[in-house]
């Protein structure tokens, strides 16, 4: 039986040859057991609220950004085109680009390594123990990925709260610190370590088990054959199983990258995250607090839209590597 | 039929439990000790912060701070206290409401479009599923823009089904795409028999595939019900109104200017996360298969 998951090495041979895969479940072409116009009865609800609710309001930021829209507006209704007065006032500014962009692309960097590193090791040895112990390491690490955005930052904040804090706590029972002085959430550096830990104990489960799932299904003789070569475990993990398991290892980046650009919940929960301390914005969150909180709905839609524009970037690159597996 | 169609036998396997433990022993000892070094490590790193969590929910003086990790003086006081007084009884209610809501409404027509793409070929399929891709992508904060100013001006601020609608909305792509996993997994042939069998495409739809893509429902039912009950930034946008706050929201309130409740926060985190990790490992299977169907397949 293909499973899903059995398929991920593309089999390129039967491709290219044509050759119809071994229970190819594929879809089918009418053959005039069902009307031409059935797939599209399908899609519909889903279309009308993608297309309402997300493309629809794409669209709408867009032509924000391109206006002067602040509470007056929002009361009135009415708006003032201002053409790209928003986009050069977001440009010039230099919180772009010394504050939010640096934050947002080298934390989501930082963040992605960690994450794909992390991830990828506790695969390898969730793939090493026995049934028993991985069932319980599992569990684990699912706990860790279904403890939500908000109550998971709360946590970290309180572990190095400067009063109440672990951490802390510990630290200056050691004499290490001095709690009365030090507040690691006031400049950038601890700031971002502290959202690191979040981010990465938030994400690191979901790379671990798809990449677990993936490494099952390496033929294992593969790996018996490169021992028997006497490749060692380093030279067998990057000269068989990496290149195996590329395209896993792309898609899980991709779709890191994307989630760590866009962190949001994590950064504006943290002390000084909500706008406070401007030095530890990020895209994100500077467009919230420009539009939500300061009434400024145009110039925070033109950082969203410069924000949604760096991730399409990347979405063409998850896109090539799809098809370049011709996976679609 | 369901003996030829045992849907287990369709879905991806998830990994844990397939195989007998794949070479154990017969390795030098230090590579032993390194792998019971990293078990422990990942234990450890996996259930800090929910010890540290549980710990400061049930101890008289978390807010004294302290260094243990285990409750000094136990006490169910902040419980007591989130539910009465801080509100969280009507923000539990609130959140299920609008989870359980965005679940049916998401997975039905998640359903829908993924059997639409992974079962028939069609003019535009391919860039349908690219849109739905990119739209995936989209920052939550790009969009939360427009649909504020929109649902302020249809007045659905404190409307617990706007909430509803934007978490629809916000689960759907993804929803589509592991969904989209698990109906092109089912093989052709078990269709085929149903037209053979007399069977019209709705008799087929419902006595063939819907009972082949439940495992596929429950996976995407488990992402959408979580996207729901986490979500934070439209909760706190749309809301305003305490008595319409979800629990994400409603969390906000121990922070004052005086000080932070730090017993009461974690009470409320546990009431929180518990039921959604509990959720989370009883279909721990079907959902790593689910988003390895859905992330990896592509």
């Amino acid at each position: 039986m293909t499973s899903t998951i059995a398929s991920v090495p593309p089999a390129d041979e039967e491709r290219r040859t044509g050759a119809r895969r071994p229970a190819g479940p594929g879809p089918r072409r009418g053959t005039g057991l069902t009307p031409r116009w059935l797939p599209w009865l399908l899609l519909a609800p889903a279309l009308a609220v993608l297309g309402g609710l997300l493309l629809y309001p794409l669209y709408r930021v867009l032509v924000l950004s391109l206006q002067d829209f602040g509470l007056r507006q929002l009361v009135t209704g009415e708006s003032q085109w201002v053409g790209l007065d928003n986009f050069a006032e977001l440009l010039t500014d230099p919180l772009l680009w010394k504050v939010a962009l640096p934050n947002t692309v080298v934390f989501a960097v930082v963040n992605v390594v960690l994450t794909v590193g992390l991830g990828t090791l506790v695969a390898l040895l969730l793939a090493r123990v026995g049934v028993w112990t991985r069932g319980v390491l599992t569990s684990a690490i699912m706990v860790a990925w279904a403890m939500p955005a908000v109550t998971g930052t709360y946590v970290w904040v309180l572990l190095f709260d400067p009063r109440s804090g672990m951490v802390m706590r510990g630290l200056s029972t050691l004499g290490l610190v001095d709690p009365d002085t030090t507040n690691w959430f006031t400049e950038r550096l601890p700031f971002y370590a502290i959202a690191t830990l979040n981010v990465v104990h938030h994400g690191f489960p979901f790379v671990a088990v798809t990449v677990l799932a993936a490494l099952m299904t390496l033929p294992q003789e593969l790996m018996e054959a490169a021992e028997l070569d006497g490749a060692g475990a380093w030279r067998r993990f990057w000269s068989v199983t990496v290149p195996l398991l590329k395209p896993v290892f792309a898609v899980v980046t991709i779709l890191s990258t994307i989630w760590d650009f866009k962190v949001f919940t994590q950064i504006y929960l943290m002390p000084g995250g909500s706008g406070t301390n401007r030095d530890v914005l990020n895209l994100g969150t500077w467009s919230y607090i420009t539009a939500i909180s300061q009434n400024r709905y145009g110039l925070g839609a033109a950082i969203a839209v410069l924000l949604t524009a760096l991730l399409l970037v990347i979405t063409a690159v998850y896109l090539r590597t799809l098809f370049r597996q011709e996976e679609l | 039929m369901s003996q030829l169609t045992a849907p287990q036998t369709l879905t991806p396997q998830p990994p844990s439990g397939r195989r007998a433990a794949p070479r154990r022993g017969r390795r030098r000892g230090g590579s032993r000790v390194l792998v019971a070094l990293g078990c422990a490590a990942v234990l450890a790193f996996s259930l800090f912060p929910v010890l540290v969590m549980l710990t400061t929910a049930v101890d008289a003086r978390a807010n004294d701070g302290s260094t243990s990790l285990l409750p000094t003086d136990l006490t169910w006081d902040n419980f007591r206290f989130v539910l009465d007084e801080g509100g969280f009884t009507t923000y539990l209610v609130n959140s299920l409401f609008v989870a359980l809501s965005t679940v049916v409404v998401s997975s039905l027509l998640a359903l829908l479009a993924a059997v639409a793409v992974a079962r028939f070929v069609f003019r535009f399929r391919t860039a349908l599923l690219v849109m739905v891709l990119v739209i995936q992508m989209v920052p939550m904060e790009a969009l939360v823009i427009p649909l504020f100013i929109q649902a302020k001006n249809l007045g659905m601020l404190n409307h617990l089904l706007g909430l509803v609608i934007v978490y629809v909305a916000f689960s759907l792509p993804f929803a589509i795409w592991m969904m989209r996993g698990f109906a092109a997994a089912i093989p052709k042939e078990v269709e085929e028999a149903a037209y053979v069998d007399g069977a019209s495409w709705p008799r087929m739809f419902w006595s063939v595939l819907l009972p082949l893509c439940a495992p596929g429902l429950v996976a995407t039912s488990v992402f959408s019900f979580i996207t729901a009950w986490n979500e934070f930034v439209f909760a706190i946008t749309f809301m305003n109104d305490q008595d319409s706050y979800t629990v994400a929201a409603g969390l906000r309130q121990f922070f004052t200017q005086y000080g932070t409740d730090w017993g009461a926060v974690m009470a409320g985190s546990t009431l929180i996360t518990l039921p959604v990790m509990i959720f989370f490992i009883l279909v721990q299977r079907r959902l790593s298969s689910g988003l390895v169907a859905g992330a990896v397949k592509g």
